[in-house]
C-alpha cells in the first residue's frame, strides 16, 4: 500500500488561502487505510480549515467529496458535476490522485493536502513502514524475502556496512539493520550460503534511473 | 467580559460520567448551567470529528468524560477517547484555536461530586480562555457582511 | 428438577396488601412467569407510599418513582389485581391453600371507566377518596395516578342514583353492584398488609386535632404535596400563612414514655423527618428554619449517615436532643396566635425550655392496625406482643404457618428500601411451594404491528412533564412546550404533567395517534431510568421504539439549577432543541435476541451467598459458589450469638451442610476470581481453584455478589496494644466461651462507633449497637452486678431491637452519649484501662477504671475485593468501598449492570437477619431475569456500510472485543450477537463505513445543530 501523511495545517492554511472555496477531495483507498486521506481525515481536516478562516474573519466554504480511487480516471469523472463550484481543489490521496485530478481539470489549481511517503506495511494499529522502493527489479528472492533497498539505509546490495551494530542502523539505533534481518531470515532459511552468492550492481533503469516509467499489459491494452 | 457565558458541550458516557451527571443531580449539586451533555454510550465513540465540530459549530469548549482508568464498561474506550482528545489538543493549536479548550476527564458513576466539580472548573477555564476565536470570527465576519 | 415438583401443586400466589411490598412480589413472580392475585382492601393500589411528597435519600417525588411501578403491575398479565377486596377465609395447607376473598362493590364498570371525574364533578359527595389533610383534595382519585385508573362510588352517600348513572358518559356506573365472593387456589401467600400511622390524637399534651397548626408527618406530606390540599404551598393550616420555623418532634407514639405510645422503634421516622426538613429548606431556602426535636438520629441505613450529614451541614437544618414535654399555644395581646410554644428540657440542662415556632410537626410512627390482626387470625398467623408478624431470625420473612410469608410493615416497621428487599424475599421463599416453573411469555402482550414510516414526511411529537415541582417547580414548561412548536417538523407540543404516569403515557399514544407522529421527544427525568418506560408507550402507539429521544429536563436541570431558574430555562429550550435535531435523524431499529445460559454465579460463601445459591438450587438452576477462603461461613463463623440468642453456629453448620449436599451447587474454595467476559446471559468468568490456583472457567448467565465486609479492627484506644481491650465480636466469643472471666468483671466500658461516622469511614456499622446491647444483657445475665457504661452518639435500636435496649437500661446498663468533638479519653492503668468521658447529665468528666473496654468496631468495606472485583467485573462503588446498586430505594439489589446483582454486607453493612433476607431477595430478582429464554441484546448495534468500508482492518484492530473481522466478500463484518454497542470501531473507521445504531454521528451532529441553532 502507498502510505502518506497529512501536510503540517500551517502549509495547508497557506495553500488553500488565496483561494475562496475548495474542494477537498479523499480517497478510499491506500491513504483511507492509512488514516491520512479517507472520509474521516477529509472531514476533520474540512473542520480543522473552518475553524481556522472563522477565526481569521475569512470567507472560506469547502465542499467534501470522497472517491473509492483517485488514480482512475472513471472515478475522477464524479467531480465533474461540482468541480465548478470550487476555486482550488484540494486532494487527500497520493500523489497519484493529485495528478490526476490536475490532468482531467486543466484549468483548476489542484493542491496535494498529503505527503505521499512510501509503500509500506502495517506494523499493527497506527504505525506504517517502509517496505519497497518500487526499483522493478525484485531481489527478495536472495536475500531471505527482506528488502535491501527500500530497508537498507544505504541500499547496499552485499551485507551490511561497517554501521551496522547489534542489529541497528548506524543512521538511527531505532531503525533494524536490514541485512541482519537477511541474515537472520537465512539462517532461518538454512540458506545462509546465499549470503555468500554476490548481487552484481543493480541496474537502476528499472527503477527511477530509466525515467519514469510505464507498464503495458497488452492483452488488456 | 463579565457577561460571557461560554457554551461547554460534555460528551458523556452512559455508564459512568452521564450516571455521575445524575448523581449529581439527585443530591442537588449546582454546577453552571453552561455545560450541555451528550450522551454516549462509552467515550471510546467520541471521535476527533465529533469534537472539532463541536467547536466549529459554536461551543467555546468541549469536554469528554468517561470512566475511571481501568473502569471502562468496553475495557479501553476510555484510553481510546484520551489519545484523541490529545491529537484534537494538537491540532486546534495548530489551527490557532488553542488545544486547551478541549480536555478529557474520568470518573465513576458514583462520583456526583466529581463531575459538579469538573463541570465547574472546566466552565471558569473556558470562561478565563474567553470566546471561541471561531466564532469571535464568525460573528465579525457576519457584520462584515451585513455592513457590505 | 422441575419434573421431581408435584404437578397438583398450584403455579399461584396470593399476594394481600397492594403496597409497595405486595407490588414488588407480584412483579417479581410475575416476571418469572409464575401466576398472582394481588388483592388490596382499598379501591387501588399503591398503600402508604402514594401519600408521600418525596422519598429519601434521592428527595425524589414518589409519584413518578411509583407510578412506573404501578403501569408495569397493571400490564403484567400474570397478575390479576383485585381491589376492594378482602381475605375472609383460608382453607387447605402449602401448596394447596384455597382462600375465601370477598370483593366490596365498587359500582363501576372497570372495564368501562375512563376516569373522566363527570361524576366527580357533578356528585362529588358519592366518590370516595381518603383525604390527605384536608377532606377534598384537587381530585378524587386517591393520587394521580391511581390503578386501576377507574372510581369509586359511595353508594349510601348517593341520594338521586339515577342522576348519578346518568352524568357517566361511559356508562360505567353499576348502581346493582352487589358483594362477590371468590374461592382462590394458591400454592403460598404473601401478607403485605402494611401498617397504619399512630393517631396523637391521644396525647393530651401536643393538642394534635385541637391547635390546627400541630400536624402529623404524612399530614405534612400532603401540604408538600403538589396532588395535596394546598396544590404544594406550604402554609399552614390555621390561617394559610407561610410558616417561618417549623419543628418536627420525633418519636411520637414510638419508642414508649407517652400515653398510647408502643416500646418499638418505627424506623424509617428519623430519615422522613430529615427529608421532609431538607424538602423544605430546599424549596422555601433561607426562608425557614427547620428544627428537629430527638432523642437519637436514626440512619442506619446504606449511606444515611451522609444524608443526616448534608442535612446538617449543607441545609442548616438544626438539631435538639430533647423529647419536649408540650405544646402550647402562643398569646398575643391575649389572642391566639397560631405559633406554638414547645416546652422541653434541654439534654444535660436542669433548666426547662420553651420556643415558639409556627408550625409542628408530629413524627408519627407505625401501627398495627385491628383489621390486620383480624386479617392475621383469620389466616392463622401468629402476631408478636405489638401485632406485627411472628418471625425466626434465620427465616426473616417466614411466618408461623408454613407457606404464609410476609414483608414489608406488617413484618416490622421498616423503609421503603428494607420493605422492597423483604418483598423479593417473600416472593422467593413463596415460589418454593408451586408447581414446576412455568414458561413466562406464553401470553404475549397484545401490541398493534408496528407502522411503517418510510416515505413519510417527519412528524414530530413533543411532550413536556413538569415531574410536579421537580421540573415545573423551576422553569415554566408549557412556554417550553410553545415555543417548540415553532420548531420546523414539529406537529405536536405540550406538557403533560408526569409523563410516566398511566394517564399521560395514554395521552402520549393518543397524540401519536391522531396526529400520525412518526418521531417523538419526550422532556422528562433521565433515560437510565425512564427510556424503557416511554419506548414502550410509542411501541403501544404502534411506532418502532426507537423513534423517540428523551431529553434528561430533571436530572441534568432542574435538580441542578433550582437557585437560577432563568439559566435552568433557557438550557432547558437548549437540551430540547437537541432532542428535536437527534430525533429527526432517528429510524426504525430492530433488537438483538440471544439464547440465555441459565447457569448462576454466586461470588462470597458466607451467609448471604449460600443462602442465595440454595435459594436458586431449590429451584431448579445450577450454581457455582465460590469462596476465596478455605471454609464457607465468612463473617458469622466469628459470631456465636444473635440479639435474640439464637445459635450462630449450629445455625452455620446446618446451611453448610445444605449448601455442600445439595447436587445443584457446585462449591469451589480458595478461588479466585481473575477474569471476565461477556453479557448477561452469557458471561464468562475465570477462577483460579485452590492451593494450586488451577484456572477454570465457569459459563452462566448471571452473577450475584455476596462478598460481604470485613469486621473493622482499627488501632484506636489502644486495641491490640492492651488486652482489656477487645471489639464486640471478640466479647461475643469470650461471652460463649469463658463465663468465669466474664463473671468477674467489675466495671465494663463500652464505647461505640469506634472507626465508624469518622471521616474515614463515615458511614454507620448498623450491626454495632444491637452487639452492645445484646452483649450488655449477656453480661448482666452472667454477673447482675457488673457495672455496664455503653458511651454512645445516638443509639441505633430500629424496630423491635428498641426492647432490647429498654431492658439493658431496667437491667442498669448505663448509657451516656458523647460528641465526636469529646470523645472519650483512654489510658493504659495497669491491668485495667481508665476511660474518661463527659457526662452531660452530670455536667461533668467522669473516670472509670475499667476490666475491660469493649470498642464497637463494626464493619468496612472489603476494599480490595471489592476493587478487584469492581475492575473485573466493570461494576461502581460507594465512595467508601461498597458496591453500588443500580437505585437505592427501588432497585436495592440489582447492580446498575444487567445480570449482576448485590447481596448482603458487600451493600452495606447489615446483621445477618437482613443479610438473610437479601440473599432471597437476589434470589428472587435472579429468577426474574433467569425466566427468559432469550437475552435483548437491544438494538445499539455498530452496522458497517460495505460500500463505504475500505477493508482496513482499523475496526477489526480497535475493537476492544476482537468481533469485526473481514468477511468473504472482502469488507467489515460485525456480528450483532457479539457487539457490546461501545461505538469504539465507528470512531476509528477512516472511512466513515460503521455507524453506532442509536448514537449515529449525525444524530450527534443535529443535537450539536439543535444546541447551536441551526437546522442543517
Amino acid at each position: 500500500m502507498i502510505t502518506a501523511e497529512r501536510k503540517p495545517i500551517e502549509d495547508l492554511i497557506q495553500s488553500v488561502s488565496p483561494y475562496r472555496r475548495i474542494l477537498l477531495v479523499g480517497c478510499n483507498e491506500c491513504v483511507t487505510v492509512c488514516s491520512a486521506g479517507g472520509r474521516k481525515e477529509v472531514a476533520l481536516l474540512s473542520s480543522a480549515l473552518q475553524m481556522h478562516f472563522m477565526k481569521e474573519a475569512k470567507p472560506f466554504e469547502i465542499k467534501e467529496i470522497t472517491l473509492e480511487r483517485q488514480c482512475d480516471p472513471e472515478y475522477i469523472e464524479e467531480l465533474v458535476p461540482i468541480i465548478d463550484q470550487a476555486d482550488a481543489v484540494l486532494s487527500m490521496a497520493c500523489g497519484c490522485g493529485v495528478q490526476e485530478i490536475a490532468r482531467r481539470f486543466k484549468e483548476k489549481p489542484v493542491l496535494p493536502a498529503v505527503n505521499t511517503t512510501f509503500m509500506g506495511a502495517s506494523e499493527r494499529q497506527g504505525v506504517w513502514a517502509e517496505r519497497c522502493a518500487g526499483c522493478g527489479d525484485c531481489v527478495l528472492g536472495v536475500t531471505g524475502g527482506v528488502c535491501p533497498i527500500a530497508r537498507c539505509s544505504k541500499q547496499l546490495l552485499n551485507g551490511p556496512c561497517g554501521g551496522s551494530t547489534r542489529g541497528k542502523c548506524e543512521v538511527d539505533p531505532d531503525i533494524d539493520c536490514a541485512w541482519q534481518l537477511i541474515w537472520d531470515r537465512l539462517k532461518a532459511l538454512g540458506m545462509t550460503e546465499r549470503y555468500e552468492e554476490n548481487i552484481p550492481a543493480k541496474d537502476w533503469r528499472t527503477g527511477r534511473g530509466g525515467g519514469p516509467r510505464k507498464i503495458v499489459r497488452e492483452d488488456l491494452a | 467580559m463579565e457577561s460571557f457565558q461560554p457554551v461547554i458541550v460534555a460528551f458523556c458516557c452512559h455508564y459512568c460520567a452521564y450516571t455521575a451527571a445524575d448523581m449529581a443531580g439527585s443530591k442537588r449539586l449546582h454546577y453552571p448551567a453552561n455545560v450541555k451533555i451528550i450522551r454516549v454510550p462509552c467515550t471510546g465513540k467520541v471521535s476527533a470529528l465529533h469534537i472539532m465540530e463541536a467547536l466549529r459549530k459554536g461551543a467555546d469548549g468541549v469536554y469528554v468524560a468517561g470512566c475511571l482508568d481501568g473502569d471502562c464498561h468496553f475495557r479501553s474506550g476510555n484510553t481510546c477517547a484520551t489519545k484523541r482528545v490529545a491529537y484534537v489538543k494538537k491540532l486546534l493549536d495548530e489551527i490557532g484555536i488553542g488545544g486547551e479548550r478541549v480536555e478529557m476527564f474520568a470518573m465513576s458513576a458514583g462520583m456526583g461530586e466529581v463531575f459538579a466539580r469538573t463541570a465547574t472548573d472546566f466552565t471558569e477555564k473556558i470562561r478565563d480562555l474567553g470566546p471561541n476565536p471561531a466564532r469571535v470570527g464568525l460573528d465579525k465576519l457576519g457584520c462584515v457582511g451585513a455592513g457590505a | 428438577m422441575q419434573e421431581q415438583r408435584n404437578s397438583e401443586l398450584s403455579n399461584k400466589v396470593l399476594i394481600v396488601g397492594g403496597g409497595m411490598g405486595g407490588i414488588r412480589a407480584a412483579l417479581d413472580l410475575a416476571e418469572a412467569g409464575r401466576d398472582v392475585v394481588l388483592v388490596d382492601k382499598s379501591y387501588s393500589i399503591g398503600g402508604l407510599m402514594t401519600s408521600l411528597d418525596r422519598t429519601f435519600p434521592t428527595n425524589n417525588c414518589d409519584l413518578c418513582t411509583l407510578s412506573p411501578r404501578l403501569s408495569e403491575s397493571g400490564r403484567q398479565l400474570h397478575i390479576e389485581l383485585m381491589t376492594m377486596t378482602e381475605v375472609g377465609s383460608l382453607t387447605g395447607s402449602v401448596g394447596k391453600f384455597k382462600a375465601g376473598l370477598t370483593t366490596r362493590p365498587r359500582y363501576i364498570d372497570l372495564h368501562k371507566c375512563t376516569a373522566c371525574g363527570e361524576c366527580y364533578r357533578q356528585f362529588p359527595e358519592c366518590v370516595r377518596f381518603t383525604p390527605g389533610l384536608d377532606h377534598r383534595a384537587p381530585t378524587c382519585m386517591r393520587y394521580p395516578q391511581a390503578t386501576p385508573y377507574a372510581f369509586s362510588i359511595d353508594i349510601d352517600a348517593c341520594k338521586d342514583i339515577e342522576a348519578l348513572v346518568g352524568v357517566c358518559p361511559a356508562g360505567a356506573i353499576l348502581p346493582d353492584d352487589r358483594q362477590t365472593t371468590h374461592e382462590v387456589d394458591a400454592g403460598a401467600i404473601i401478607l403485605a398488609a402494611g401498617s397504619e400511622l399512630f393517631d396523637p390524637r391521644v396525647l393530651d399534651t401536643y393538642g394534635y386535632g385541637v391547635y390546627p397548626n400541630v400536624v402529623t408527618s404524612l399530614e405534612y406530606e400532603r401540604i408538600l404535596s403538589a396532588s395535596g390540599p394546598t396544590g404544594g404551598a406550604l402554609v399552614r393550616p390555621s390561617d394559610g400563612k407561610k410558616p417561618r420555623k417549623v419543628a418536627w418532634i420525633q418519636c411520637v407514639g414510638s419508642r414508649g414514655l407517652q400515653k398510647g405510645s408502643v416500646p418499638y422503634c418505627s424506623s424509617a421516622c428519623c430519615m422522613y423527618a430529615l427529608k421532609e426538613a431538607m424538602v423544605t429548606r430546599e424549596r422555601f431556602l433561607e426562608d425557614i428554619e427547620t428544627t428537629i426535636f430527638y432523642m437519637d438520629m436514626r440512619t442506619y441505613g446504606k449511606d444515611y449517615e451522609l444524608y443526616l450529614q448534608r442535612a446538617k451541614n449543607d441545609y442548616g437544618v438544626r438539631f435538639v436532643r430533647s423529647r419536649p414535654h408540650s405544646i402550647d399555644p402562643a398569646f398575643s395581646d391575649g389572642a391566639m396566635t397560631g405559633a406554638l410554644d414547645i416546652g422541653y428540657m434541654p439534654y444535660g440542662s436542669n433548666l426547662p425550655a420553651a420556643e415558639e415556632f409556627d408550625m409542628v410537626v408530629l413524627t408519627v410512627g407505625f401501627r398495627v392496625s385491628n383489621e390486620v390482626r383480624e386479617l392475621a387470625a383469620r389466616l392463622g398467623v401468629e402476631l408478636n406482643d405489638h401485632g406485627f408478624a411472628k418471625t425466626e431470625t434465620f427465616e426473616p420473612v417466614a411466618s408461623s404457618t408454613p407457606g404464609i410469608y410476609v414483608c414489608g410493615l406488617f413484618e416490622t416497621p421498616k423503609d421503603i428500601p428494607e420493605t422492597l428487599v423483604q418483598a423479593g424475599a417473600a416472593a422467593c421463599c413463596a415460589s418454593a411451594h408451586l408447581s414446576s416453573l412455568r414458561v413466562v411469555n406464553d401470553k404475549k402482550d397484545d401490541l398493534p404491528p408496528e407502522r411503517d414510516i418510510t416515505g413519510e414526511d417527519k412528524r414530530i411529537g413533543v411532550f413536556v412533564c413538569d415531574c410536579e415541582n421537580n421540573i415545573g417547580g423551576v422553569i415554566d414548561v408549557k412556554a417550553i412546550a410553545a415555543e417548540l412548536l415553532g420548531l420546523p417538523d414539529v406537529v405536536a407540543a405540550e406538557t403533560i404533567g408526569h409523563g410516566c404516569s398511566r394517564d399521560s403515557l395514554e395521552r402520549i399514544q393518543e397524540v401519536i395517534r391522531k396526529e400520525k407522529l412518526n418521531r417523538v421527544v419526550i422532556g422528562a427525568c433521565s433515560p437510565r431510568t425512564h427510556e424503557a418506560v416511554f419506548q414502550d408507550t410509542l411501541r403501544k402507539a404502534g411506532l418502532n421504539k426507537y423513534l423517540v429521544e428523551i431529553v434528561n429536563l430533571r436530572d441534568q436541570d432542574t435538580w441542578v439549577h433550582p437557585d437560577k431558574p432563568a439559566f435552568a430555562a433557557s438550557k432547558a429550550k437548549e437540551l430540547m432543541h437537541m432532542g428535536v435535531g437527534a430525533v429527526r435523524m432517528t429510524h426504525p431499529l430492530t433488537d438483538y435476541t440471544l439464547p440465555m445460559n441459565k447457569d448462576v454465579l454466586v461470588v462470597g460463601g458466607g451467609v448471604t451467598g449460600m443462602k442465595a445459591a440454595l435459594s436458586l438450587a431449590d429451584g431448579g438452576f445450577k450454581v457455582s459458589l465460590i469462596e476465596r477462603s478455605q471454609h464457607l461461613g465468612g463473617n458469622a463463623r466469628k459470631l456465636r450469638r444473635t440479639l435474640g440468642g439464637d445459635d450462630v453456629q449450629a445455625y452455620l453448620a446446618t446451611l453448610v451442610a445444605k449448601v455442600e449436599g445439595n447436587e445443584n451447587i457446585q462449591v469451589l474454595k480458595q478461588a479466585v476470581v481473575v477474569d471476565h467476559t461477556g453479557m448477561a446471559g452469557m458471561f464468562k468468568t475465570g477462577v483460579q481453584v485452590g492451593p494450586r490456583m488451577v484456572y477454570r472457567q465457569l459459563v452462566h448467565g448471571i452473577t450475584i455478589l455476596a462478598t460481604g465486609a470485613l469486621p473493622n479492627r482499627p488501632s484506636e484506644m489502644l486495641l491490640g496494644k492492651h488486652k482489656a481491650v477487645v471489639t464486640q465480636l471478640d466479647l461475643d466469643s469470650v461471652i460463649e466461651d469463658d463465663p468465669e472471666k466474664v463473671k468477674a468483671l467489675q466495671n465494663i466500658v463500652m464505647v461505640q462507633c469506634v472507626g465508624s461516622r469518622v471521616p474515614e469511614n463515615p458511614n454507620c456499622s448498623r450491626i454495632c449497637c444491637q452487639s452492645a446491647v445484646k452483649n450488655a444483657l449477656r453480661i448482666k445475665a452472667l454477673n447482675p452486678d457488673a457495672s455496664i457504661y455503653v458511651l454512645y452518639r445516638d443509639m441505633r435500636m430500629p424496630g423491635m431491637q428498641e426492647e432490647y435496649y429498654t431492658r439493658a437500661r431496667e437491667k442498669g446498663v448505663v448509657f451516656v452519649p458523647y460528641e465526636l468533638d469529646d470523645m472519650p479519653v483512654v489510658g493504659a492503668d495497669g491491668d485495667k484501662i481508665s476511660v474518661t468521658f463527659t457526662d452531660p447529665v452530670l455536667g461533668s468528666t467522669v473516670n472509670v477504671p475499667s476490666d475491660c473496654l469493649v470498642l464497637s468496631t463494626g464493619f468496612v468495606a472489603d476494599e480490595e475485593s471489592t476493587e478487584d472485583l469492581g475492575i473485573i467485573f466493570h461494576l461502581p462503588r460507594t465512595s467508601d468501598g461498597y458496591f453500588l446498586e443500580d437505585h437505592v430505594k427501588l432497585r436495592p439489589v440489582d447492580l446498575p449492570t444487567p445480570g449482576f446483582f448485590v447481596a448482603g454486607a458487600a451493600h452495606s453493612p447489615k446483621n445477618l437477619r437482613d443479610s438473610i433476607a437479601q440473599a432471597q431477595a437476589v434470589a428472587s430478582r435472579a429468577q426474574t431475569f433467569l425466566a427468559g429464554d432469550a437475552i435483548n441484546m437491544g438494538a445499539a448495534i455498530a452496522k458497517v456500510d460495505s460500500n463505504r468500508c475500505a477493508a482496513c482492518l482499523i475496526c477489526v484492530r480497535a475493537c476492544p472485543f476482537d468481533v469485526p473481522f473481514i468477511n468473504s466478500e472482502g469488507h467489515s463484518e460485525i456480528d450483532p450477537a457479539k457487539c457490546h454497542g461501545c461505538g469504539t470501531c465507528a470512531s476509528a473507521c477512516p472511512a466513515e463505513a460503521i455507524a453506532l445504531m442509536q448514537y449515529e454521528d449525525d444524530l450527534i451532529f443535529a443535537k450539536l445543530d439543535g444546541l447551536f441553532e441551526r437546522t442543517a
